[in-house]
């Protein structure tokens, strides 16, 4: 670590020589609660010196010794502007008032303030705060952090109901879905109804589409990094909602005499929610909760340590015939500390777990399997000049998986007891970045990762004749499994396998004049765990597991090119983005395979690659009474996988084929109107291309039953999806010295009920035995209410 | 196993607000290909020597009026280990039989299809199953407590990887219901399967009722075959839905020797297989 502190000192130790310079640092908070404000531009009028605040609402700048006019802009807040005298480094915090006109508006910014996203060299990035994503209509009225940004150019879901989102033709396991810096493997409850992030306890989200910043790694599509509320440091208060599916209730206040402050959210759906509308299914309960946790204690100026800590759960209970559970756990335990004016640091030890149950009754059988890791990080942040940040910093990850655990409930049950083998890896990853603004008008971010994984002993790795876990059967024309022919132990902490890489990270924007810039950006990131799902939708039962011996790291290069304009005084953005991005090592699945209860998954994957390209316009009014964007994207994604050393063409013969996630069109618009202060209306509209799917091309007669044949792989599509969403948002009082503060949020998901198919399937009428194809749609026209309050 | 995978959907199917309804689909049609269903199943207790062999070709998904038997084509059937040959007469029908075949556990058959001047070939050994000791009814068993269902028990052996195929049908039904079963989790122990129709209104199966009759199966498999009929089933079954295995084409052992491109559908299988009526009291 210090070697790498003394290149950076080195590094910008020429810049420090030339003048008189000092620097101006501090926090930003909000003047109501005491909420420390991410991504506020801080910048000296008339230079083009400026930072934004870090995910702690930290900034830090240094100007030549002089008077400036320092001025503190935050959409939808009201500017500071204060003269500071720079002929000593200083302190300054500042707090910011919310505008009273932009109270209820939507704010959303591209990557905090106006001057800054012209100039940063940072891509195909979009932060959302909770307040928008309260504004937007939503299923049954409960607020839902995933689905609001699939609103956003490149961002698709893969069906109702199915977990997850995919970002740029990816897969849901490429993404780092980060609580407070935890990874959380599973973002859904009820099988992908809803998402896990219950929106009163997060205070802003940020999602990287691809240009991951260094201090990133670990999945090669997205980064979605979600921060939750520290907890009002000014007064007590609660805030709270009753819906259709759920209620919530938050407290927030402050502790240790301001010095702190606590958050507590929790939110539960209401058990027996859906099942005694039916009658066979009266006594069973299926309902999730999930409870948020943050703390922040301020020991002085220079250090503040924060506690934070998730834990949500579902429960489905189905009479006989099954129990199941599962849910993510994590606890992330921060210690901020200012070195010096320049030198901004932050230590991390976190936590995270995800694990599911189940008990089957009818076989007397209970699975039981979970993933955990512990992580601890170092990141550091060093203002070096008014043209150089640096970011540093290092990560290591420990990771534990039980992919499986099956035990009898009963003496009588014919199921044996068998535990699948314990898997053991770690991560470990050290990076330095620097945003460095090489004239006046051209900036350039350069950063390099390196990542290292070691898949570690503990378990049977098993050998096969020719090294070959799968095997083209030539006569048959199919894969089929290896012949294992012996087993070796790994001890425990002895390394199987290592794998490490390089990752560059590199951005360039050159601002064209005020209102506009161009911007090019490539990254290349690895992922060492891998999702196994062979099925369509992501469900909460898939299995994490990690490289090792047959199995490859995915590593992805991603070329990214974008073009950013505002208009009217910043009343509208247009960002245009082009990207195109490959994958290694995307694991298939060859036709069969059977992934659950086995450990031996290499003998029913290959190692494939996966391609992606396509073209995001978001055009976006940030002003007025009415605000909102509208998000267009063209793409195309596909794979493939080639026989390689199992021989033979390949899964699909060899060829390329479209993903799931492949979406030619995708079309969102998103928008609210502000009608008085009582009544706000907004509104999603959303066209997308059908899923890639696989129909059947003739049938024949087998065992008395016709059964249909397939072609290759996602030649066909379903139908296109699309709806169009309403709410109201109505606010009885406007009295703003009242203590209790209510409103009521009416909404209807899917106005014109249009019956978007979540699969067609194929099936044999068991009366007729004539085929017939049908249609599952999700969601029909749905009306909802939800009542909010604050006190 | 499957049945985990299973849940899934079916949650998803009594949970939600969602619904189902028929829609018409425009379907890339495949050119038709041969199908073959030989299955030389040796009951328990008989000699075993009718067997028939069905030939059809495969036809749009959609067209119900089938006119698809093979004619004029030559089978043969060939013990390897003893070298005798089994000959099956063309019907007429698309069916081919014998009189004379000689089963005989263990050993490996090949078949051989000539039709249209393209050469088929299978190669398949005789499993043999364990038998169905027990046959009981009760409300519990199955995933509805107050429905009618009935369980077969049978012991599986102590050497692993056994394959079990079980067909189950109520006389006067249409169609059969397939279930697979390996010994992968519950490897040398008593094992018992069973059946239960659901009366729910979305489908039209009616629960069993006292008297009725229900025929069932069990057949030993090899493993290639069980992965076989495992996937046919499972596709079946799901006929892709998003929580089953993306569908994919699934290839028998019938191999097309002249155009390897042309390979048939079906499968030569050669099993023993144990069968038991039972009717509810």
């Amino acid at each position: 670590m210090k070697h790498i502190l003394i290149v950076f000192f080195l590094l910008v130790s020429s810049q420090l020589l030339a003048q008189n310079k000092y620097s101006v640092r501090g926090t930003i908070e909000d003047k109501k609660n005491g909420e420390t404000v991410i991504g506020a531009t801080v910048y000296l009028e008339g230079t083009s010196i400026g930072a934004m605040t870090n995910e702690y609402g930290f900034f830090s700048l240094t100007a030549p010794e002089g008077t400036y006019q320092l001025v503190i802009s935050y959409i939808g807040y009201e500017e500071i502007r204060t003269e500071v005298v720079l002929n000593a480094n200083q302190t300054l915090d500042f707090e910011i008032t919310e505008s009273r006109t932009s109270l209820e508006e939507v704010v959303v910014t591209a990557d905090g303030s106006e001057r800054v996203n012209i100039r940063e060299p940072q891509m195909g990035v979009t932060q959302l705060k909770a307040e928008t994503i309260k504004q937007m209509p939503a299923v049954l009225g409960e607020v839902d952090l995933i689905k609001s940004i699939q609103m956003l150019p490149g961002v698709t879901q893969n069906g109702e109901g199915s977990a997850g989102f995919n970002v740029r033709g990816g897969a849901a396991d490429q993404n780092l879905v980060l609580l407070d810096e935890a990874i959380i493997y599973n973002t859904s409850h009820f099988f992908g109804f809803f998402s896990v992030f219950n929106s009163d306890a997060i205070k802003d989200i940020k999602l990287y589409k691809g240009d991951m910043p260094s201090k990133f790694g670990g999945r090669v599509s997205s980064v979605l990094d979600v921060r939750q509320k520290d907890g009002n440091s000014k007064n007590f208060g609660l805030t709270g909602g009753i819906g259709v599916i759920s209620s919530r209730l938050t407290a927030e206040g402050p502790l240790f005499n301001k010095k702190g402050s606590f958050l507590v959210a929790g939110r539960s759906s209401y058990a027996h929610l859906f099942t005694p509308a039916i009658e066979e299914l009266k006594n069973d309960k299926i309902s999730f909760y999930d409870l948020n946790l943050k703390a922040n204690y301020e020991i002085n100026e220079n250090n503040r340590v924060y506690l934070s800590g998730y834990f949500g759960r579902d429960i489905f209970n189905i009479g006989n015939f099954l129990d199941n559970n599962y849910g993510n756990f994590s606890g992330n335990l921060r210690w901020n500390h200012v070195f010096n004016d320049k030198l901004f640091s932050n230590l991390s030890l976190i936590y995270s777990k995800y694990d599911y149950q189940v008990v089957l009754d009818f076989v007397q059988l209970d699975w039981i399997a979970d993933i955990q890791n512990q992580h601890l990080k170092y990141d550091f942040g060093y203002y070096a000049s008014d043209k150089l940040k640096l970011d540093f910093g290092l990560s290591g990850i420990n990771y534990r998986l039980n992919p499986g655990e099956v035990s009898p409930t009963s003496e009588t049950s014919p199921i044996n007891y068998l535990k699948l083998d314990q898997k053991r890896a770690f991560e470990g990853g050290i990076y330095a970045s620097a945003e460095h603004k090489l004239t006046d008008k051209l900036t350039a971010r350069y950063g390099l990762r390196y990542s290292t994984f070691s898949r570690l002993g503990g378990q049977n790795i098993a050998d096969y004749e020719n090294n070959q876990p799968v095997v083209y059967n030539e006569d048959l024309g199919i894969y089929e499994e290896g012949e294992i022919i012996g087993e070796t132990f790994y001890k425990k902490g002895k390394s199987i396998k290592n794998f490490g890489n390089l990752e560059p990270r590199l951005g360039l924007a050159y601002q064209l004049n005020d209102n506009a810039s161009v911007k090019a950006s490539y990254t290349r990131a690895a992922q060492y765990l891998h999702l196994l799902s062979n099925t369509s939708s992501v469900t909460p039962l898939d299995v994490w597991t990690p490289s090792g011996p047959y199995i490859k790291p995915q590593l992805s290069n991603q070329y990214a090119v974008g073009y950013y304009r505002k208009f009217n005084d910043n009343a509208f953005s247009l960002e245009v983005e082009a990207y195109y991005k490959d994958v290694e090592n995307r694991i298939d699945y060859v036709d069969g395979s059977d992934l659950i209860g086995t450990n031996t998954i290499e003998t029913e994957i290959l190692n494939g690659e996966a391609r992606a390209y396509g073209l995001e316009i978001l055009l976006r009014k940030n002003k007025g009474k009415f605000t909102g964007w509208l998000a267009y994207t063209l793409s195309k994604s596909e794979q493939r996988a080639l026989g390689g050393s199992a021989g033979g063409p390949g899964i699909n013969d060899g060829k390329w084929y479209n993903t799931p996630f492949d979406r030619t069109h995708d079309l969102s618009l998103t928008g609210a109107y502000k009608l008085s202060d009582k009544w706000t209306f907004s509104t999603n509209l959303v066209f997308q291309t059908g899923r890639p799917v696989t129909y059947p091309n003739g049938q024949y007669e087998y065992e008395d039953l016709s059964i249909a044949s397939y072609s290759l792989r996602n030649e066909d599509r379903l139908p296109a999806y699309h709806r169009l969403d309403v709410s109201a948002i109505y606010r009885p009082q406007n009295k703003k010295d009242r203590r209790w503060q209510g409103e009521w949020v009416f909404g209807i998901y899917n106005v014109y009920n249009r019956r978007n198919a979540a699969s067609i399937s194929f099936n044999q009428n068991e009366e007729t035995g004539i085929n017939e194809a049908t249609r599952l749609s999700i969601f029909g026209i749905i009306p909802s209410i939800t009542y909010n309050f604050k006190f | 196993m499957k049945a985990i995978i299973k849940f899934t959907l079916v949650l998803l199917g009594i949970l939600f607000i969602s619904c189902e309804d028929p829609v018409s689909v425009d379907l890339n049609d495949a050119p038709p290909r041969l199908v073959v269903e030989a299955s030389l199943d040796w009951e328990k207790g008989t000699a075993g020597n009718e067997q028939t062999i069905k030939l059809t070709t495969s036809t749009p998904y959609f067209d119900s009026e089938i006119l698809n038997d093979v004619l004029g084509a030559t089978v043969r059937v060939t013990n390897t280990n003893t070298g005798q040959v089994f000959v099956f007469q063309d019907q007429n029908n698309g069916l081919y039989t014998t009189s004379n075949f000689v089963p005989v556990l263990n050993d490996t058959y090949d078949l051989e299809i000539l039709y249209n001047g393209e050469i088929y070939t299978a190669t398949e050994t005789m499993t043999p199953v364990a038998e169905i000791i027990e046959v009981s009814q009760s409300l519990e068993g199955g995933f509805d407590e107050e429905i009618l269902d009935v369980s077969i028990f049978f012991q599986d052996p102590e050497e692993e990887g056994n394959y079990y195929l079980m067909r189950f049908i109520e006389e006067g039904d249409l169609l059969p219901v397939l279930e697979t079963e390996s010994d992968e989790f519950s490897n040398g122990n008593l094992i018992d399967e069973f059946f239960e129709k659901d009366g729910d209104a979305g489908t039209q199966e009616e629960e069993f009722q006292v008297g009725d009759t229900v025929i069932m199966s069990l057949y030993g498999i090899s493993e290639q075959y069980f992965n076989y009929i495992d996937l046919l089933i499972e596709q079946y079954d799901s006929g892709g839905d998003p929580f089953a295995t993306t569908p994919s084409r699934v290839k028998g052992n019938c191999i097309n020797l002249t155009t390897p491109n042309n390979y048939a559908h079906g499968y030569f299988r050669l099993t023993e297989v144990d069968i038991v009526s039972y009717t509810f009291q």
